[in-house]
């Protein structure tokens, strides 16, 4: 039956709609009155108040031969019945859908009649009267959602239509079968759709109550049971609550409804908690060049395809919704999902499982884009401490491990410095700058300075290998397009104007002026670096207008960031005993025996230490390192146990809020009717009508009850009505911890896991530091040769991508060959002549080195033109070595990967040149007036 | 009349400055005219001995195949700082074809000189910025004790006896050549007839002076001297296309709001202004 109305709906209606367009307005009234009279009919002989005299006989007589389902209502209802009813009401509802409204918007006579008839609510309760099934749900929904579809005049205004509907709605919630599910939301995100279309029915659907004193918004509450379905039924209850959102952007009753009583917003952020739980802890990795997660990669994997599906969902309601759920949502998912699970996450105890957990994090940033949510991932990262250390240090002080999770590390600082987010780079590397200590005081007025003539370009470009000069270029790469320098003033200094313009015409006459030098040739690849340069620093400049500062050496004051450094701030110091060292491969001092001892052992005072978790990473760094890593499967982690618990309980969290919300709605509702029948014509039929509605719904509920209990409600409330406030303890810092004599004890502590305390051991917060991230970042550039070609990638890129900042300071530091630090600063320009050296000492030693460089070079351009051909839509910044374009050159031979110090001398070459771009153009942009 | 002609080259001189900056950018079509298409490969280079600086910068170590990115960078700083000065009545652009010769008009307001509107050309030598100051030579040798009178080349060293790198620009030249027509100096003068008439008789000198701005003016319509995309030209006004120009110019005011709010800002702060603390803006949502 029920596909008898979906067939009319979809397949039958154009020719019904033909049939009808000739036939007048009062043969439909009379053809719908005499329907209803023979539905009426049959609807009364199986009142079971009506005709209990009456038919009890025959009734009794017929239970013997059905087949035994429930019988509450004065027994069964034989099938011809009840395929009578069903055919009459097709017909009638396709009456109803094609009239049209009366004159200036009244009822039509049709629409009239079923308001006064009651029709709709009467073939509610003939449903419920025969069995109730899902079926019996399926055919009563999609007759509604054929109606409020397709209907030429407003049916939902009225409450006889309406009210059913909600009744019928009330009961599909919670036990229904899959199909009843999907046509419930189906519904629902109509019915949402004229919401948003003709707010005037809001009103309706609100049913306020007067005793309740609380309005009901039943198509709200129920979505929320949807919100993270995967497949079309969820992706049409996110757009159906969408819908409502941005309706509460404009109506401040629905937002206070939805802020202060529904669930919507923690079950939105535990949803979060619980989705990400059952994201794989470890990740099947590609291959070794891999870093970070793709869309092609997390495609790939259901699990994370239906997070980022609620992340969105989110990161949407949060664009449209009213302040007030805005604001909820975000502090429920800053302390339901980043705080109770993300942050342990970032803090297991493998190597694998944490890098897995940094790569989500860093494909969260990036699939966030409204503002606030996008802050609110940012202040968890910045200023979070778990276990009293900062997110954020111990991810840059994971950027050192030598493993993959340095790689994945830098991918997601990548993303973070692509932000142009002034607090980001404000926390990551300008606070240290601000003091101005790292320079030498005379150097201030450097800051500010502009680099006229490209000394710094120059300076750079100087360090170019010997090996890798462009004169020095083998022919397939060596740039033959040379670039005509025109000289207007070549010929003649000192002649008059004359004699020059006739000499300039003249060679302007052979079609070019000339050139500079004839043996020397321009590197036109040189070129597409400043081009690049010059995107990169505009689209950055344009970024950081809505800076608060020009971070130029006098605004912020130098003073004041000293201030801000030494005192409010813990990072510096507590960063010296988080800084991962290279020194993993001096040998591990702590043997495997004397770390399991460790481990066992009771915690100890956090004081002098380390926190737990690196030190415990460190020490299966240093035994992965020393080939004797072996998985501990035995991990005694109470993370862990916490995130099942907080898997268990999100679920629980779902599952249960779904049905005790759903009875609970139901039996509001019914309330609600009691105090609410006013039709005249309903009344009569009211008290029964809703005495057998209240009977129905308490048998059909009771198995709920069982199932559902109430305590995980309550569990929800206490979490989220009153969230567990995580203070930021910004003000509860232990000043005495930075004394002068912490580093020693730290010294002590940390030499027992071999590490050599190298920039930070002996400094105290007055000795210049330019802070933990630029001094790990340099400290693996230093380790460029050794380095795999995709971390010199990774790393060269980051590096260009903070030069092309505008900030003075920022800029001075990176890119002013010229300025003047102080001793213990350690500064790009020194990094890079460092790496000069290395590489010239290597190519005096090895023969075979230019031919080497070679093959390395054609090796990258041939990886770079595959490339080119990926979709790298993901990528952000364009990398050093991206832009090698030349003639496509015949394939020399082959030179393996291992021979890093090849590469990176290839791309250290080709780093410099993107690096002298940047200072180029610098010169330029930054002292052009933004007018265009 | 004369706003005509400073919009006229306002216009050009946005263009010519955007050309400029544009310069190094691959992707325009008009930089293909600066590049030779590549040289077969037996070809012989043009050759021509190469000059001095590259060779000195050779043996500096220095690349020599990126001292003229130097050079036109420098130049390009030159020219920001000119548009940043917005010297009165100084109109300056870089030719098309090299920039180090750039083009460039006065208009003199007051004065001796009133309404002379003399076109110059800057020559900015090779070696820069290491070399001699640039030459400031005017289209029409104006009557001035400090202009050859054949050459029309202005008298510019005797300000800058020394070029000085990082201490002298070119908008100083610019200034300059402005300078000497509101005070005049007869010493040691380029144009001997001038000095003495100005020092003897100055009105023979102011009524030569008025001969001298009448011829200059009556060319102004000229074709320009030099045949370059870039060279400054003057037309007479022409409703039909000035018109809607100087409207434009007058009802645009710049505001920075709207300019704003075309551009999409993707730069994000939290940062409270005078605070060096993330997230201290107040209207920040609670976190917890």
């Amino acid at each position: 039956m029920a596909s008898m109305v979906a067939n009319g709906n979809r397949d039958g209606r154009q020719g019904e709609a033909l049939v009808l367009k000739g036939v007048d307005p009062e043969t439909c009234m009379i053809v719908f009155k005499n329907h209803w009279a023979q539905v009426v009919k049959i609807l009364e002989k199986h009142d079971p108040l009506r005709s209990n005299t009456s038919s009890n006989m025959a009734a009794l007589g017929v239970i013997g031969l059905s087949s035994g389902g429930p019988m509450r209502f004065g027994g069964p209802i034989p099938g011809d019945e009840a395929s009578a009813v069903q055919n009459y009401v097709e017909h009638m509802l396709f009456l109803l859908m094609e009239e049209d409204a009366g004159q200036a918007g009244a009822m039509g006579p049709i629409l009239e009649f079923v308001v006064m008839e009651n029709v709709m609510e009467r073939l509610f309760l003939w449903s419920l009267r025969r069995q109730f099934t899902d079926d019996m749900k399926l055919e009563q929904l999609k007759m509604y959602e054929m109606i409020v579809g397709q209907a030429r005049q407003p049916l939902l205004h009225h409450k006889p239509v309406l009210r059913p509907l909600m009744m019928l709605l009330s009961s599909c919630s919670g036990t229904a079968g899959p199909e009843v599910e999907a046509e419930l939301v189906s519904l629902l995100n109509q019915l949402c759709c004229v919401l948003a279309k003709d707010q005037s029915v809001l009103e309706l659907f609100f049913h306020t109550s007067e005793d309740q004193g609380a309005a009901n918004f039943l198509i709200f509450s129920l979505l929320i049971p949807f919100i993270h379905r995967e497949g079309l039924v969820g992706q049409q209850a996110r757009d159906a609550l969408l819908l409502i959102m941005s309706l509460s952007a404009e109506n401040q009753r629905v937002a206070q409804h939805i802020a202060e009583n529904t669930y919507f917003c923690p079950v939105l952020a535990t949803g979060l908690s619980g989705l990400y739980s059952s994201l794989p802890t470890k990740l099947e990795v590609p291959g070794e060049e891999w870093h970070c997660l793709h869309r092609e990669d997390w495609l790939q994997m259901p699990t994370l395809v239906q997070f980022l599906n609620s992340l969105e969902f989110c990161n949407a309601v949060i664009q449209v919704a009213h302040p007030s759920i805005r604001d909820q949502l975000v502090s429920y998912i800053y302390n339901g999902f980043l705080v109770p699970v993300l942050a342990p996450a970032l803090h297991k105890l493998t190597l694998e499982e944490v890098m897995t957990t940094t790569a989500y994090l860093d494909l969260f940033v990036r699939s966030v884009s409204e503002p606030i949510l996008l802050q609110t991932f940012l202040s968890f990262i910045l200023l979070h401490r778990h276990e009293n250390v900062h997110i954020l240090d111990t991810l840059v002080s994971r950027i050192n491990t030598p493993f993959q999770l340095g790689t994945v590390s830098l991918a997601l600082f990548q993303t973070l410095i692509g932000l142009y987010c002034e607090d980001v780079m404000l926390q990551l590397i300008l606070r240290y700058l601000i003091p101005c200590n790292h320079m030498m005081l005379s150097q201030r007025r450097v800051v500010k300075e502009r680099d006229f003539y490209s000394v710094s370009a120059a300076k750079i470009l100087a360090l170019t290998p010997s090996c890798c000069s462009p004169e020095h270029s083998p022919p397939p790469l060596r740039q033959l397009d040379s670039i005509l320098w025109s000289k207007g003033t070549d010929n003649s200094p000192n002649t008059g104007t004359m004699e020059t313009e006739e000499s300039f015409l003249e060679e302007d006459g052979s079609g070019y002026s000339c050139v500079i030098g004839s043996e020397i040739y321009l590197d036109v690849n040189y070129l597409h670096y400043l081009y690049n340069a010059r995107l990169g620093i505009s689209s950055c400049t344009r970024a950081c207008q809505v800076w608060s500062a020009p971070y130029d050496g006098e605004d912020p004051p130098p003073e004041e960031g000293r201030q801000a450094q030494t005192t409010t701030d813990p990072a510096p110091t507590n960063q010296l005993e988080l800084e991962w060292d290279d020194s993993y491969d001096a040998g591990p001092v702590v043997s495997p025996e004397a770390a399991t001892a460790e481990s066992s052992r009771p915690p100890q005072p956090p004081a002098a230490e380390p926190p737990k978790h690196i030190q415990e990473m460190r020490r299966t760094a240093i035994m992965l390192v020393k080939g004797s890593y072996i998985e501990e499967s035995d991990f005694q982690d109470d993370v862990m146990v916490y995130d099942l618990v907080a898997k268990k309980d999100a679920r629980d969290t779902v599952n249960s809020s779904e049905v005790i919300k759903g009875s609970k709605e139901v039996k509001a509702h019914v309330e609600d009717h009691n105090s609410n029948l006013q039709s005249p014509l309903a009344t009569e039929v009211g008290d029964d009508l809703m005495d057998q509605y209240e009977e129905l719904i308490r048998t059909l509920g009771s198995d709920e009850a069982g199932t559902g209990g109430s305590s995980p409600v309550k569990t929800v409330d206490k979490e989220f009505r009153n969230p567990v406030v995580t203070p930021m303890e910004e003000d509860e810092v232990d000043f005495s911890s930075f004394s002068v004599d912490t580093p020693e004890l730290e010294k002590q502590h940390l030499s027992l896991f071999g590490t050599k305390l190298r920039s930070g051991s002996t400094k105290s917060h007055s000795v210049p530091f330019t802070g933990p991230f630029v001094s790990v970042l340099l400290s693996r550039l230093e380790n460029m040769l050794d380095n795999s070609l995709h971390v010199n990638l990774l790393l060269t890129g980051i590096l260009a991508q903070l030069a092309a900042y505008p900030q003075p300071l920022l800029q001075s530091f990176l890119l002013n060959t010229n300025m003047v630090f102080q001793p213990s600063v350690r500064s790009l320009y020194q990094v890079l002549a460092s790496l000069k050296n290395q590489i010239e000492q290597q190519a005096s030693t090895k023969k075979d080195f230019p031919e080497l460089i070679t093959s390395a070079q054609h090796c990258l351009l041939a990886r770079e033109s595959s490339l080119k051909g990926q979709d790298s839509r993901e990528c952000s910044p364009p990398e050093a070595g991206r832009m090698m374009k030349s003639s496509p050159p015949p394939q020399p031979k082959t030179i393996s990967l291992a021979r890093t110090e090849v590469f990176a001398t290839v791309l250290f070459t080709e780093f410099l040149k993107e690096l002298a771009a940047i200072a180029q153009e610098h010169s330029i942009l930054s002292h052009v007036p933004m007018e265009e | 009349w004369e706003i005509h002609l400073d919009l006229m080259l306002n216009c050009s001189l946005t263009r010519a400055n955007g050309e400029l900056l544009n310069f190094s950018s691959p992707a325009r079509p008009s930089f293909g005219k600066k590049q030779l298409p590549s040289i077969p490969k037996n070809a012989v280079p043009v050759t021509k001995p190469a000059s001095p600086a590259a060779t000195a910068q050779l043996a500096n170590g220095t690349h020599a195949s990126y001292g003229p990115f130097y050079l036109e960078y420098s130049l390009l700083a030159e020219f920001t700082l000119v548009i940043k000065q917005k010297l009165p009545g100084i109109y300056v652009q870089p030719s098309y074809k090299s920039a180090l010769m750039w083009f460039g008009v006065i208009f003199i307001r007051h004065g001796l000189y009133q309404d002379g509107v003399f076109k110059f050309t800057v020559y900015i030598p090779d070696n820069y910025p290491d070399g001699e100051c640039p030459r400031v030579v005017f289209d029409i040798p104006v009557f001035h004790p400090l202009v050859d009178p054949v050459s029309g080349e202005l008298d510019v060293r005797r300000a800058f006896t020394k070029w000085r790198r990082n201490h002298n620009h070119i908008w100083q030249v610019l200034m300059y050549a402005r300078t000497v027509f509101y005070k005049i100096n007869t010493m040691e003068p380029l144009n001997p007839e001038a000095a003495v008439l100005y020092d003897k008789d100055v009105q023979l000198f102011k009524s030569k002076v008025v001969d001298s701005v009448k011829l200059c003016n009556s060319h102004l319509f000229d074709q320009p001297k030099m045949d370059d995309p870039y060279a400054i030209s003057f037309s007479s006004w022409n409703p039909a296309i000035h018109d809607e120009a100087k409207e434009r110019m007058f009802t645009h005011k710049r505001r920075p709001e709207d300019h704003q709010k075309g551009l999409q800002v993707s730069g994000l702060s939290w940062v409270k202004p005078g605070s060096t603390q993330p997230f201290s803006k107040d209207d920040n949502p609670p976190q917890s």
